[in-house]
């Protein structure tokens, strides 16, 4: 027997070293996988190039710098564009038009990093673009145009627009009025923010930067796409603000030498979104304005045809902002920068030695990065001609052709007759190394991707060996390696990655098929058709939820419950939300009852739930204001006319805190009783009770972060799990067990977050409810909301699986005492005797609780170990940072906050508070 | 009835024939009896455990029918594959009377029909039949007939299961139909002819209780098929026959040919 308790033992410390292992493996292979640049500190100075003389003076003092975000190409160079005014200044070579490559994530943080500092940011800035607080994100001390611009202290920095430049450059700016993009249902008042602040700072000669960051267009394009009705008035209103700004260039003194670019961040969709790499969304314009340019002779056509590739005029890199900036201004290139000078303007210097001496400090300075990068002094001396004979790298390679162009720039600065084309070779080196550096495939850490690659795969041999020890009969653990398998194999292609969905769609309809016609397997004589009676409202709720968003990115966008029935009758949405605040009130009061008198409870769980759902209609009345029908804003918003968003927000939160302190007070009063006999009565239910309670709380929590159309979802939900309750007590002892209900869990979870709306791309993480209630940034408190906002589903269901473990618990401890009853019936099979004999020396079976752990965690071993696999073994493929690398994150996301914090940590603090 | 519970409960204590053995003894009741259209005519055996593999005919005609028709669904799923692919509610629609026929054939050629004594050939012919197995008798042709208004009764079912488990809803409602149609009579069909109403064995066939032979074989084969029909759509192969619903009615035929041909000979009268 002591082998047994043995047994027992080891399985527990197996489990404990799997869910041990998962997070060590994830870190280890982070860090290999997204590995840290190195960054050159301090900003950049003139140094003396050989042979040259002092820097060539620079055409321009000034820059108004607008940036228009989801600025597309097309947008500004095709035909139906409302840009008319931009297009002439083409015409006229007064504008010289390109459009700059984004490189993935094209998302605002990421972009502006690459625009500002000339560097490519690594992956790992799109987290920090969500977690927009995180100081390592800023670029305070970096060597930015910025820095440079107030370094040279020929006058002050302003920004007018989006709040992301002041989050990425505190401090930097002498005036500022940052705009936030909270709701995206705003297009004129965001804008008018900005442009209210233009007519006086073109009047102020104390500048020598103004930014400009308009968000309106972002807005429609996410609102209503590329092809909205506000998107050609958008344009023009942007159009107007173009000319205000050049007329004024044109005709005020002290703005003549101001250089004007016009560009957009990023591009959009024919969604609307952005995020990924589609042709769309990396092909934001860029435009150099000023009259000087004109000299360059450069008109050019326009407005042009459409292209489907959204490429116009030349392609150059957002990156090569960088080094043209500090050429045309006359700066020092930033240090990190990877950009480079667009040669179009080199003719804008009339000396050889001038533009020699632009090229070579570009080249210069990309080779102190590459440097830095490859640990070696590559450059210092002339290579060995053997070691060029074979390069032994890439880095090695570029320095062995730099010879070439070098020797051009030798004999341009001495000004020996060439032909015009001596520039080509020196901009071909370069883009060859701006690619090189960028390219991340070789700064992949190989022994840490197999480190965590190994770390994973024991974390798989210890869950399977616990889960095989804990669950009995083993066979039922077949279900769970099913689906496991299946999903490792399933991430190695990039579209079962992207339309993830499918996957849990169908396996959760199946595996409910299953529960709901396994009946068949007691009907011996007559066909049980009441079970397909079962079976039908349950498949249906799952295929109601599966169409109720339309996920993925192949068919992103194609009608859904929500576009074809809810957003447009929003009534009928309100009648859903109604019902489900209702329900969950009822549930909610009905917990409460008989521990606190109804005088109070019934005013108290009122008061709480209608300030919850009159938040959600203030909130969606800002965010979604089509979607509130007059009825909901009379009657509801009028009586707490005047609350905030933050204040209704935080009446929430704490009116759902201290309800939720008073249930668990509740627990540990009836814990402590539980030892008398005074609540005998109430031992077996009491605590138990009060974790539903924590459940209905934690369902307006999620109500709260839900977007407005996908409340009625959690109707669904109810439904659904009242058919698990249901069939935990099925008759005949062929309730539902507890690796059944872990299976039914897993499904639920991962099913209920694609059916909100959730995928494995980075642009599906909604942020419209990360900010509720709060007005300073806080990364816990903003991280937290996130989460809850974007797995409100899967946590629902961690909540709905406790209650149900307990459930399961209980009725085995019932049908324990029962069988003690009359063993003899029941000890018809040896094995289960045997058992049973085992768990009373124990003093108890295997809790249920550890039994789920058991299965969660050998599906999150298994995912995170072929997550692994898929990233390392497809680490060359061309949709590694915009398929695996977003799962890989997505990954993160579900094994450590999920699994790690929700379904072991959570579950297992509330199962061990139910279970007294 | 208390009987049942000792049963489900002891399934891995006590072999199978104790089983069976307990369970004819619940069911030998007259009661119960009565209600119940059975398989065979035999009376102790009538039971659901007693279910018995269906056994194709024996005669010459039967045997070539019995390797044919699957030679012939293949090759006539082969050929109108192409047109499939660009033109699938046409072609399902002239496809399902040949495939009626064929199974028509099958059933009325190859396979026992329900009420007919089951296994013939295992057992001595009793004295009261009227009938030499492998003959089309105008009782057969009348179950045949019956056997087909319960398959097109029961598609729609079918369409709605295929709906719940992820086919669209508001588009493609004829594809989607057809695709049943075809599913229900390669599937379903045979079942109905063997089994008719008989829901002792329809309850063993839901229950994944009844021994595999030509036709449970087909119908598991099939609806497994269809299931993994759905599995290359998400690819971005963006091929034509990535279109619905020809990778289910693919599966479909699959699946059910091969449940089939491994039904009726390798895997014949074992259980899962």
């Amino acid at each position: 027997m002591s082998f047994r308790r043995n047994g027992n033992l080891s399985s527990t410390l197996l489990l404990i070293a799997a869910n041990v292992l998962i997070p060590v493996a994830i870190v280890i292979f982070a860090t290999g996988f997204f590995p840290y640049k190195p960054l050159l500190p301090g900003l950049a100075q003139y140094e003396p190039l050989d042979g040259y003389g002092e820097p060539p003076e620079a055409p321009f003092d000034k820059l108004v710098f607008m940036v228009v975000d989801a600025l597309r190409s097309d947008f500004v160079y095709t035909t139906n564009s409302g840009f008319k005014f931009t297009q002439s200044l083409i015409r006229h070579g007064a504008a010289i038009p390109f459009t700059a490559h984004a490189t993935s994530p094209t998302v605002t943080m990421p972009r502006l990093k690459a625009i500002t500092t000339g560097s490519v940011p690594s992956f790992l800035d799109v987290v920090l673009n969500i977690d927009e607080g995180d100081e390592s994100s800023s670029l305070a001390s970096q060597d930015t145009w910025l820095a440079q611009m107030k370094a040279k202290d020929t006058g002050k920095l302003v920004m007018y627009g989006d709040d992301t430049w002041l989050k990425l450059f505190p401090g930097t700016f002498d005036r500022a009025d940052g705009t936030t993009s909270f709701f995206v249902a705003d297009f004129t008042e965001v804008d008018h923010n900005v442009t209210r602040n233009i007519p006086g700072e073109l009047r102020n000669d104390d500048w020598n930067t103004m930014i400009l960051h308009y968000l309106g267009l972002d807005h429609i394009g996410h609102k209503g796409g590329p092809r909205s009705p506000h998107m050609v008035p958008k344009q023009r209103e942007m159009d107007g603000i173009v000319s205000q700004i050049y007329k004024a260039i044109e005709t005020q003194d002290h703005l003549k030498s101001t250089l004007f670019v016009l560009c957009g961040d990023h591009g959009m969709n024919d969604a609307g979104n952005h995020g990924a790499s589609s042709p769309g969304e990396t092909s934001p314009a860029l435009l150099f304005i000023s009259p000087k340019l004109k000299g360059l002779q450069k008109n050019q056509d326009s407005p042009l045809p459409d292209a489907e590739d959204f490429q116009f005029y030349s392609t150059v890199e957002q990156s090569d902002l960088a080094p043209t900036l500090a050429a045309l201004l006359g700066f020092p290139i930033p240090k990190n920068n990877l950009g480079v000078l667009i040669a179009d303007f080199l003719s804008i210097w009339p000396k050889k030695a001038d533009q020699a001496y632009l090229l070579h400090e570009n080249a210069r300075q990309i080779q102190t990065v590459i440097s830095a990068a490859s640990g070696t002094k590559t450059f210092d001396g002339a290579l060995p001609a053997e070691s060029c004979a074979s390069p032994t790298s890439d880095y090695e390679q570029l320095a062995c052709e730099w010879q070439g162009p070098s020797n051009n720039l030798m004999s341009a600065r001495v000004g020996d007759d060439m032909d015009s084309q001596w520039a080509l070779p020196v901009v071909t080196w370069l883009r060859k190394a701006q690619e090189l550096m960028s390219g991340m495939a070789s700064n992949y850490d190989m022994s840490r991707l197999i480190l965590g690659q190994i770390t994973a795969l024991l974390a798989v041999i210890f869950s399977l060996s616990a889960a095989i020890k804990t669950v009995s009969p083993t066979r039922s653990l077949t279900p769970l390696l099913v689906i496991s398998i299946a999903y490792s194999i399933m991430m190695f292609a990039s579209s079962y990655v992207e339309e993830e969905q499918h996957f849990w769609y169908l396996a959760t309809s199946t595996w409910f098929g299953y529960l709901t016609l396994r009946g068949f397997k007691r009907a011996n004589t007559t066909f049980p058709a009441h079970l397909l009676l079962t079976a039908f409202p349950v498949l249906a709720s799952l295929r109601l939820l599966r169409a109720w968003n339309q996920t993925g990115q192949k068919h992103a966008g194609t009608p859904d419950i929500v576009k074809l029935f809810i957003e447009p009758h929003p009534h009928f949405l309100w009648l859903l939300v109604g019902l489900t605040y209702f329900w969950t009130h009822r549930q909610l009061v009905y917990s409460f009852h008989g521990r606190i008198p109804v005088p109070i409870n019934y005013p108290v769980m009122t008061g709480l739930v209608l300030a919850a759902f009159t938040f959600k209609a203030a909130f969606t009345l800002e965010d979604a204001p089509e979607l509130v029908v007059e009825f909901v804003k009379s009657s509801l918003l009028d009586f707490t006319r005047g609350a905030s968003l933050i204040a209704r927000a935080r009446a929430v939160f704490v009116g759902l805190g201290l309800v939720a302190m008073a249930a668990m007070g509740f627990i540990l009063w009836e814990m402590r009783g539980a030892g008398g006999n005074r609540k005998r009565s109430r031992r077996k239910k009491g605590p138990a009770e009060a974790i539903t309670t924590l459940q209905h709380l934690y369902t307006i929590l999620a109500l709260t972060q839900s977007r407005t159309a996908n409340i009625p979802v959690f109707l669904i939900f109810n439904l659904l799990y009242w058919f698990l309750s249901s069939e935990i007590d099925a008759p005949d002892g062929t309730g539902l067990s507890t690796v059944e209900l872990g299976i039914s869990s897993l499904l639920l979870q991962y099913a209920s977050f694609f059916a909100m709306g959730g995928s494995n791309a980075i642009s599906s993480v909604d942020l419209s409810n990360a900010y509720n209630g709060v007005s300073n940034f806080n990364v816990v408190l903003v991280g937290i909301l996130t989460y809850v906002g974007n797995w409100a589903g899967p946590v629902w269901w961690a909540f709905g699986t406790v209650v149900l473990l307990g459930e399961i618990w209980r009725r085995d401890q019932r049908q324990k005492r029962l069988g003690s009853g009359n063993n003899g019936k029941r000890g018809s099979d040896e094995k289960e005797e045997e058992a049973e004999a085992k768990q009373m020396l124990e003093g108890g079976q295997i809790s249920p609780f550890k039994t789920y752990v058991a299965v969660t965690t050998l599906f999150t071993a298994f995912s995170v170990a072929a997550v692994m696999a898929a990233c390392t073994i497809l680490r060359t493929h061309l949709f590694v940072w915009t398929v695996f690398s977003p799962k890989y994150l997505y990954c993160v996301a579900w094994s450590l906050v999920q699994h790690l914090v929700i379904n072991v940590g959570l579950s297992g603090l509330l199962f061990w508070l139910g279970s007294f | 009835m208390p009987l049942v519970d000792p049963v489900t409960m002891s399934s891995s204590a006590i072999v199978k024939g104790a089983v069976a053995q307990s369970t004819s003894t619940t069911k030998s009741t007259p009661g119960s009896q009565a209600t119940e259209s059975s398989t065979t005519t035999a009376g102790s055996s009538s039971s659901l455990a007693t279910l018995r593999p269906v056994q194709i005919k024996q005669t010459p005609a039967a045997q070539t029918v019995r390797h044919a028709l699957p030679a012939a669904l293949t090759a006539l799923y082969l050929l109108r594959f192409d047109a499939l692919v660009t033109n699938p509610v046409p072609v399902m629609l002239n496809a399902l009377p040949v495939v009626a026929a064929f199974q028509m054939t099958y059933a009325l050629l190859c396979l026992p029909a329900a009420g007919e004594p089951a296994s013939k050939s295992n057992r001595k012919p009793r004295p009261g039949e009227k009938k030499k197995g492998g003959d089309i008798g105008s009782s057969t042709i009348i179950t045949a007939l019956l056997a087909s208004v319960l398959t097109s009764i029961v598609t729609p079912f079918l369409y709605f299961a295929m709906v719940l488990f992820g086919a669209p809803f508001l588009t493609h409602g004829s594809h989607t139909f057809l695709c049943a149609a075809h599913l229900a009579l390669l599937t379903l069909f045979p079942l109905f002819y063997v089994h008719g109403v008989d829901s002792a064995a329809w309850a063993a066939v839901g229950g994944f209780r009844a021994p595999l032979d030509e036709t449970f074989g087909g119908l598991v084969g099939g609806i497994v098929g269809a299931w993994l029909g759905a599995v290359p759509i998400p690819l971005d192969w963006d091929r034509e026959w990535q279109r619905w619903p020809v990778t289910i009615l693919c599966g479909a035929y699959g699946g059910y040919l091969l449940g089939r041909v491994l039904g009726g000979t390798l895997f014949w009268g074992k259980k899962f």
